[in-house]
């Protein structure tokens, strides 16, 4: 019985690290991807971009691997269901967000889309309004976990990013189309400002739920 | 004789068992019903609580029971305790979660009617001012222990996951404290009737263990509760569940630990003493319903929330049971006593 309860606490334990790692991984994802960007704004696909996407991707593989294990872990550890469902759900959220970071960083590396130097400034600015969207969802999560009454304000933060990120991306898209850019290089340019704002549009989606859980908890 | 007491006897295992059936809702109820705790682990850990309640503090309530309305005649005891089990069993059926505590005090008023005794008023108001008191008093006592336990959760800022591992053993603990408390304070309604006419002889196992003769019929009590917990109670849990108000794992919890802590204050003889040495103010030590008292926790929270979350159809619907239940039963007492004695000569009453 006390090897049992032992065993059942350390299983908690875990599970709280391996949360608390992919969290890190969020924050770490959305820096080096606003360091991405404004290395290939300078450079194009240079050897240091090249690294960084690379770092992308393995900090993504990581997230993936870690999302597995603790919806295996959730399963296995006996957790009130209704809870479990929602940790799962909010996983999975997370890891759509990490996801597309990773396939908006990929799509520069091999598209190369050619960025002419007047929207350098406002490429930074979405990038830096969904980089910090991402940052402050990941904060959002955590507290969550520790700090519920703290979620509300974080998702404020998110929400007003993500609008912030929607009125770049618009502006952007808007002065681009207004260029005299042949018609391929505009389109392939709006393709690129509308993934890089699906990001701040995946977390918002996700504080959405992780809203809902709060009140569902916080009773 | 002693076979013949066991025929008479079964009247009230049958309302034991309809008690365990229906009132093992009341403990694990919500910790089932949302899959926090496996039925096979709630019903084992009430089983063994509620038995050791019944053995070890089942007599304060069984005194004032008897107080009510001594039930003279193996008979009569028979017919008041198998009036009260119809009636629950009846009521379970068409889905009112009902008091056995009623059901148990409108069959002594019956016998009481037939038999043409009086009815201690002062203690039939002290038992009837418990039906109002017990449910108010758990509506109390859960929110304040949801306003304490809530400040520590907030304060100590735990991880939602190991909460959740807290909040799973501590329904397990109060689950286990509140079937001790269930079996102490309700064995008196079941078993109670037939204190007087017990043929029961004291009996010692090894060197440490005694039963009294009054022990034994309560130990025959408690298993008839927990065979009602095992073979019955998973369907009422289902049914019941979330139904009266949604519930969270803390909620839960709280409802669980104020019924315990309600029914512990009704059944224990030592608090009792140990409140009245300190000129505190005591408990009567009566059996009171812990469906009520869940209803009185559910609704002290629900009203602390605003009100929104509770279903008060269904509510109504209890009270209104609360009201007939002693009632039903006295007139199904009173008939069946007349047919018992007139028609099957038998003797229901000593005069």
């Amino acid at each position: 019985m006390f090897n049992l309860k032992i065993s059942l606490f350390s299983h908690t334990k875990e599970l709280e690290q391996k949360i608390d790692t992919l969290h890190d991984k969020i924050l770490e994802i959305s820096l080096v991807f606003k360091k991405a960007v404004n290395v290939y704004l300078k450079e194009k696909r240079s050897s240091e971009y090249r690294h960084l996407s690379k770092e992308i991707k393995n900090i993504e593989h990581d997230a993936d691997s870690l999302r597995r294990e603790i919806e295996n872990r959730l399963y296995m550890h006996n957790l009130i269901p209704d809870f479990r469902g929602n940790i799962l759900e909010l996983v999975e959220n997370l890891d759509k967000v990490v996801n597309e970071i990773d396939d908006v960083a990929h799509k520069f590396y091999i598209e190369q889309t050619d960025i002419p130097e007047i929207y350098h400034d406002k490429f930074k600015e979405l990038t830096e309004q969904v980089s910090d969207c991402v940052e402050n969802l990941a904060v959002a999560s955590r507290s969550f976990f520790c700090n519920l009454s703290a979620v509300r304000d974080y998702a404020k933060k998110v929400y007003w990013l993500e609008h912030e990120s929607d009125k770049t991306s618009a502006k952007l898209k808007e002065a681009i189309f207004a260029s005299d850019m042949e018609l391929a290089q505009k389109l392939q340019l709006g393709s690129l400002i509308s993934e890089v704002a699906d990001i701040a549009d995946l977390a918002e989606n996700c504080i959405d739920q992780l809203l809902i859980y709060v009140i569902k908890r916080d009773v | 004789m002693e076979l013949t007491y066991l025929f008479f006897l079964s009247s009230g295992l049958f309302l034991g068992w309809s008690l365990g059936a229906n009132d093992a809702s009341n403990i694990f109820g919500t910790a089932v019903g949302s899959k926090m705790v496996k039925f096979k682990t709630a019903a084992i850990i009430s089983s063994i609580f509620v038995i050791l309640g019944a053995v070890y503090g089942g007599q304060g309530g069984t005194e004032t029971l008897g107080a009510l309305g001594a039930v003279n005649a193996l008979g009569g005891a028979f017919m008041v305790a198998l009036s009260a089990a119809i009636t629950v069993y009846w009521m379970a059926k068409i889905g009112m979660a009902v008091s056995t505590s009623q059901a148990i005090v409108g069959g002594i008023i019956g016998w009481n009617l037939f038999a043409g005794k009086s009815t201690d008023i002062s203690v039939l108001t002290k038992i009837c001012s418990t039906w109002i008191l017990c449910p108010l008093l758990t509506g109390v006592v859960a929110v304040l222990l949801y306003w304490t336990l809530k400040a520590i959760i907030r304060k100590s800022n735990l991880h939602l996951l190991r909460q959740d591992y807290y909040i799973r053993i501590g329904l397990i603990v109060a689950g286990a404290l509140c079937a001790y408390s269930l079996g102490a304070n309700n064995i008196a309604n079941i078993i109670g009737v037939f204190a007087d006419s017990s043929p029961f002889k004291p009996v010692n196992i090894g060197k440490y263990i005694h039963f009294s003769g009054l022990q034994i019929l309560f130990l025959l009590g408690g298993i008839s509760i927990s065979a009602g917990i095992v073979t019955y109670s998973k369907k009422v849990i289902l049914t019941v569940g979330n139904s009266l108000m949604k519930m969270t794992p803390l909620i839960a919890l709280v409802v669980v630990l104020a019924q315990a802590l309600i029914l512990f204050l009704f059944s224990s003889k030592e608090l009792q003493q140990f409140l009245l040495t300190h000129h505190l103010p005591a408990f009567p030590l009566v059996p009171v319903s812990s469906t009520q008292a869940v209803i009185g926790a559910i609704l002290g929270l629900g009203l602390l929330k605003g009100g929104r979350g509770v279903n008060w159809t269904i509510t109504l619907k209890l009270m209104l049971g609360w009201v007939s239940t002693p009632l039903i039963t006295m007139g199904i007492c009173f008939i069946s006593l007349f047919f018992l004695q007139n028609v099957f000569n038998m003797t229901v009453f000593l005069p």
